[in-house]
């Protein structure tokens, strides 16, 4: 026999709702019972920059809200004699501190009305193919089979179809919308979550616990809900945070084609587009609109990679530790 | 193995010909292109006769089954825009995106794993989160832009490489980079989060008690654990790429199937469109299969019946 | 002996992987070239002009030089018209017929050049040349050209002998010779029953080779009629953006960059012309409340043409009263701009809105995305300048099959009221091109017309000679009284970028023709 034998009962990857048996968690045991009940904000203020992803994260969102209340009359205000002047200058007025577009119009109000629409393609568009997708992944990875095969060719074809054709034929035969626009994204990210959610469920086929909850009679759908997502989970949310990031470069391609949002609505992404042509003379038209969307996905993944581990029950522990000793390996002589 | 690729194969032509026909009828949902073809002042009886011509005012279900029977006798039309037949255009701008798409998706996944490994043997220490913002920004710039930007920098500017086209090794260097980042970004995170959890298994350090080198635990045990996740989403990335590489293609002139695909649809060619289609599908779908494959000779468990000879190992075999 | 979980996986399987990898990269990688191009210069470097175009031609069929990316590399260059438009005198000059004229009502007589040869070495006679009009104008080959030139008009062409030409029309055309510059002359071996992608011609220039998707070459015929050209071979190249065609000439990859913008980054090697380009407003004059003489007026008054030039475009971007630029017959040089007047277009608007005109129902802007460099921008305005003067007016971007449902018949009648962005290029050089298509009530791009307006048009295009040009000059002023059918904004200039070694200098033609022999090296 050899010397190794995985512990039937911990599976791989530590991701377990099973009894625990290992040193990780008696250490847990020692050192953070105070901490138990440590709420989640508090481990967020821990982090720093999880914070600060959060923060940005929230003033986002309220200027997709309130936004276009303050500033909507301001982004469409043109003036023929103010076009493309240069940022970081408050001698026009304060609404040009960051420069004005080819038609003098304010590019710190255009962000902030932009903001809104592009949030209302990204989100709803991740949101929607992430429970489409994640759901009917878990579902065919349960039952294996042909419910299994029948999903994935699906998607196979969901995935070889051109996106582009899509947004084409659905920009021209239905009304030009942000709803069309993230119905299109929406479809065509579903594979991905289906894949890597058939995958995993797939895989916890065939550990013990579900096992034993399928022969202790648990209903199908009480074993998904209660034991296969939870561990789908933080895959799947590291994935739906990258998926943003990729919603909101899409819909810029998309401008860039000439086929997103169609002028005159604004987001970031046809900002972006419509100044690539001025890179040379007027290079603020395109960077601040990018800034905004680096920035804005970047803080969402750090939020989102933070989240990951503190909704993960056996990870948590790295977050409740002192800042100074963050490290994976504890030395030896501790564990007794 | 045959057999699972045998099963694999069937089992993809249906998807395959939904892909075919759904394209069919989709593209000619989008209206008549005869004005994109004719003169402007051309009579009503001239886009008549050009929708005659081209067998465009038959009804849709008459059009797809002649499609089919040409697609039998390998013919796949011809296109509007240029006369050629269909199919030798797809065949021909093909192989560009693969290369194109197949040296980005290499060299992204070795720089992945390489920076995803380094980064998770201390998780949140100072390597990590650089790496983790770096590949983050990575991601989320326009392709376009940077593009754009990369030809400004490093074309005009500082006059070390050239603007666009395909005429000389130097030619690769830019649209390999700008489409590298976001597979790159993404798989780093992939790789580095799958990494932290086997890194923190009863395995590894088992294996390091028993003396093994840092680079076997993490290349020989580690990775191959976490390989499996992030092979699923490199597979998704690449497919990305092959449908996605239409902006690069445009910028720098890479006369790939992307750049193909855009012009057919935006001038209404069908037959191009569909061969194009056709041709992106089968690859597509050949690369699940080959994913596929790979994922079940990394991860036992989630072999499909069929996969492996049926060799058992019996355990009761007298020593 | 069981075998170790960790060495389950046969050694084999392992191997096939990592081959299996091995001949992917080996195969992508093979040649260490890019598929679907050839690597290797032709020519000697200095001897070739390289060109950038925005787009590849789709064929190099000559009876589709009509379509600008076609006709931009063909004509004059791979094949020759028997007569040559001057765009900047306007004159027909001889090319491979030396002299034509009239010789009846509806009947023209061409005597033809001597000792032309075509590039495949075939002598090129009178039989050529009706071979090849037959072949654009009479065949079911749906020519490009014959729709745009010619109609549904047939013509009869005999060879006499083999210098002499003759040529038949259904009515009486004063123009013939013009029209029949857009016939590039083709030699009988040419296929009639399709159209071919790389043809044969009697040009200064004959194709060596077409990487298609990547690179176009063109070398110089040896046995070309006329004076040799400067330059040995031509090589076409084709990028989208047009930053990286300016960027392409700025960093000496290439000699000329065509339709480059006025930001695109040429700078000093960017070289600024009038093309024949007019963009304008069309209104759709048959739907409330654009039918109403007085709104159609008022658009025209609320529109600041120079503001909206002067902030977006060059200052050689000049306001338009017509819709053919300077040069073309029928233009009308005493023909004022509308003023730039608010107050007045206000005035306008309430009057017919006490009149009961429903002014509120919302107007649609429509204009085609990537049209010309800046739409997006001057269509914003526009519709913001038209909403001050007291309209409803909304912006819709459309592509292009979308732009040509509204632009030409059977328009859009579902959607309400019109306002059309268009731009119109008269490359003909007489205004009846654009007059049969945009003013007749039945023409291809007109909304609307009146009969009387109707019978003014076909007097005009019964004239020759003087009386031609002043007949055009006053339907371009009845328009601008009695129709308004159109809110003229600007004459478009164009720009081209051209490297220090060329010496080129762009005319009105150079957008729609790129005449190589006028290229000169300089050292």
């Amino acid at each position: 026999m050899s010397p190794y034998q995985p512990d039937p009962q911990l599976p791989p990857g530590g991701r377990a709702v099973a009894p625990p048996s290992t040193e990780a968690i008696s250490i847990t045991r020692i050192e953070s019972a105070p901490d138990k009940k440590i709420s989640l904000f508090r481990l967020l203020l821990r982090d720093r920059f999880a914070t600060v992803a959060a923060v940005v994260l929230v003033l986002v969102v309220l200027t997709a809200i309130f936004g276009p209340v303050l500033m909507g009359a301001l982004a469409t205000k043109q003036d023929l004699s103010a076009t493309n002047r240069p940022p970081f200058s408050l001698a026009d007025g304060w609404q040009f501190v960051l420069g004005s577009d080819s038609l003098g119009r304010s590019m710190l109000a255009r962000l902030v009305v932009a903001t809104r629409t592009t949030l209302s393609v990204a989100v709803p568009a991740v949101v929607v193919s992430l429970v489409v997708g994640s759901l009917w992944g878990v579902w065919a990875g349960y039952h294996r089979g042909l419910r299994e095969t029948i999903s994935m060719r699906i998607g196979d074809v969901i995935m070889s179809f051109p996106s582009l054709l899509l947004a084409v034929v659905v920009l021209y035969i239905f009304n030009p919308s942000i709803a069309n626009i993230v119905l299109i994204l929406a479809i065509t990210r579903i594979p991905i979550y289906l894949r890597t959610a058939r995958a995993e469920s797939a895989e916890l086929q065939s550990r013990t616990f579900v096992d034993a909850a399928r022969t202790f009679g648990t209903a199908p759908s009480a074993i998904i809900r209660r034991h296969v997502i939870p561990v789908v989970l933080p895959t799947l949310l590291t994935l739906a945070t990258l998926e943003f990031c990729y919603v909101m470069l899409a819909e810029s391609s998309l401008s860039f084609l000439g086929i997103g949002i169609q002028p005159p609505d604004v987001s970031w992404g046809l900002m972006v587009a419509q100044g690539r042509q001025y890179l040379q003379s007027a290079w603020w038209l395109a960077l601040f609109p990018g800034l905004a969307i680096v920035i804005t996905t970047v803080a969402a993944n750090v939020l989102a990679a933070w989240l990951r581990i503190a909704t993960d029950p056996a990870q948590r522990w790295r977050l409740t530790l002192p800042r100074k000793r963050l490290i994976v390996r504890m030395p030896p002589k501790e564990v007794k | 193995m045959w057999t699972f690729l045998r099963r694999r194969i069937i089992s993809s032509a249906v998807p395959l010909v939904v892909v075919i026909l759904g394209v069919f009828a989709l593209a000619r949902l989008t209206g008549n292109p005869a004005s994109l073809y004719l003169p402007l002042n051309a009579t009503q009886q001239m886009r008549d006769d050009f929708a005659a011509r081209n067998g465009l005012d038959d009804p849709l279900w008459l059009q797809m089954a002649n499609y089919i029977g040409g697609v039998f006798r390998l013919d796949f039309g011809t296109s509007l825009r240029t006369g050629e037949d269909a199919a030798t255009m797809a065949l021909r701008a093909f192989p560009a995106t693969l290369q194109l798409a197949g040296v980005t998706m290499l060299l992204a996944i070795v720089l992945a794993v390489l920076v995803g490994s380094w980064a998770a043997l201390k998780p949140n220490g100072i390597a990590d989160r650089i790496s983790s913002f770096i590949s983050m920004a990575a991601a989320s710039v326009p392709d376009f832009w940077l593009a754009i930007v990369g030809i400004f920098v490093f074309a005009i500017t500082l006059g070390w490489l050239p603007t666009s086209g395909v005429a000389s090794g130097a030619s690769w260097i830019l649209p390999i980079a700008t489409l590298l980042l976001r597979p790159f970004g993404v798989l780093v995170q992939i790789v580095r989060g799958a990494m932290v959890s086997s890194l923190s298994e009863p395995y590894i350090k088992l294996a390091r008690s028993k003396g093994a080198s840092e680079s076997r635990v993490v290349f020989r045990h580690a990775l191959r654990n976490a390989a499996a996740p992030a092979l699923t989403v490199a597979g998704d990335l690449a497919v990305g790429l092959i449908n996605g590489a239409v902006v690069v293609e445009s910028i720098f002139g890479w006369p790939g199937i992307g750049k193909l695909m855009i012009d057919s649809i935006l001038q209404r060619d069908f037959a191009v469109l569909q061969a194009a289609v056709l041709v992106t599908a089968i690859s597509i779908f050949t690369l699940n299969i080959v994913i596929d494959l790979l994922y079940a000779l990394l991860d036992a468990r989630v072999r499909p019946a069929g996969t492996m000879r049926k060799r058992r190992v019996n355990v009761s075999v007298p020593a | 002996m069981s075998s170790s979980p960790l060495s389950r996986t046969p050694r084999g399987s392992r191997i096939v992987a990592v081959a299996a990898t091995g001949a992917a990269l080996a195969l992508i990688l093979s040649g260490c070239g890019v598929a679907n191009s050839s690597t290797g210069g032709g020519g000697a470097a200095g001897d070739t002009l390289r060109i950038v175009l925005p787009q590849e031609p789709p064929t190099l069929e000559p009876c589709e030089g009509s379509l600008t990316a076609t006709g931009i590399v063909t004509r004059s260059n791979i094949t020759e018209p028997l007569v040559e438009r001057n765009p900047t005198s306007g004159e027909l000059e001889p090319l491979l017929a030396t002299e034509w004229e009239a010789t009846g009502e509806t009947e023209w007589t061409f005597t033809l050049r001597e000792g032309v040869t075509f590039s495949d070495g075939s002598p090129f006679t009178a039989d050529s040349a009706a071979f090849a009009i037959d072949r654009a104008v009479n065949s079911d080959l749906g020519c490009n050209v014959e729709g745009y030139v010619f109609g549904d008009d047939d013509l009869v062409v005999s060879a006499v002998d083999d210098t002499t030409l003759t040529v038949q029309t259904v009515r009486p055309d004063p123009i013939l010779p013009l029209r029949l510059s857009f016939v590039e002359i083709v030699p009988e071996s040419t296929s009639t029953s399709e159209k071919v992608r790389e043809p044969i011609g009697t040009g200064p220039y004959a194709i060596a080779s077409w990487d298609t998707g990547t690179k176009l070459t063109l070398d110089r015929n040896a046995d070309y009629w006329g004076e040799a050209p400067s330059y040995a071979a031509a090589e076409y190249q084709w990028r989208s953006e047009g930053t990286v065609r300016a960027a392409m000439v700025t960093s000496g990859e290439a000699d000329v960059a065509v339709g480059l913008g006025p930001d695109d980054g040429a700078g000093e090697l960017g070289v600024d012309y009038a093309n024949n380009e007019t963009v304008a407003l069309r209104l759709s004059g048959d739907i409330a409340p654009l039918d109403d003489i007085r709104v159609r007026q008022a658009v025209n008054y609320a529109i600041d043409r120079e503001g909206i030039l002067g902030s977006l475009f060059t200052e050689e971007t000049k306001p338009a009263a017509q819709l053919i630029p300077t040069g073309v017959v029928g233009f009308n040089d005493d023909l004022e701009t509308w003023e730039f007047d608010l107050d007045a277009a206000k005035a306008l608007v309430d009057e017919a809105r006490a009149d009961g005109v429903p002014v509120d129902t919302e107007i649609t802007l429509v204009a085609r995305n990537a049209q010309f460099p800046k739409v997006t921008e001057m269509a914003q305005v526009l519709q913001e300048e038209l909403a001050q003067a007291g309209l409803n007016v909304k912006l819709t971007m459309v592509d292009t099959t979308q732009h040509l449902q509204h632009q030409l018949r059977p328009f859009v009648t579902d959607q309400g009221p019109i306002a059309l962005l268009i731009m119109h290029g008269n490359q003909a050089g007489d205004a009846q091109f654009t007059v049969d298509q945009y003013m007749r009530t039945d023409g291809a791009q007109s909304a609307f017309g009146t009969a009387e307006f109707d019978e003014i048009l076909a007097a005009a295009g019964e004239q020759s000679d003087e009386e031609r040009a002043t007949a055009y000059e006053e339907v371009f002023a009845y328009q601008n009284e009695e129709i308004v059918q159109f809110a003229t904004i600007a004459h478009m200039v164009g720009e081209i970028g051209l490297a220090t070694t060329v010496d080129y200098t762009p005319d009105a033609a150079t957008g729609d023709e790129i005449r190589l022999s006028d290229f000169v090296r300089v050292d």
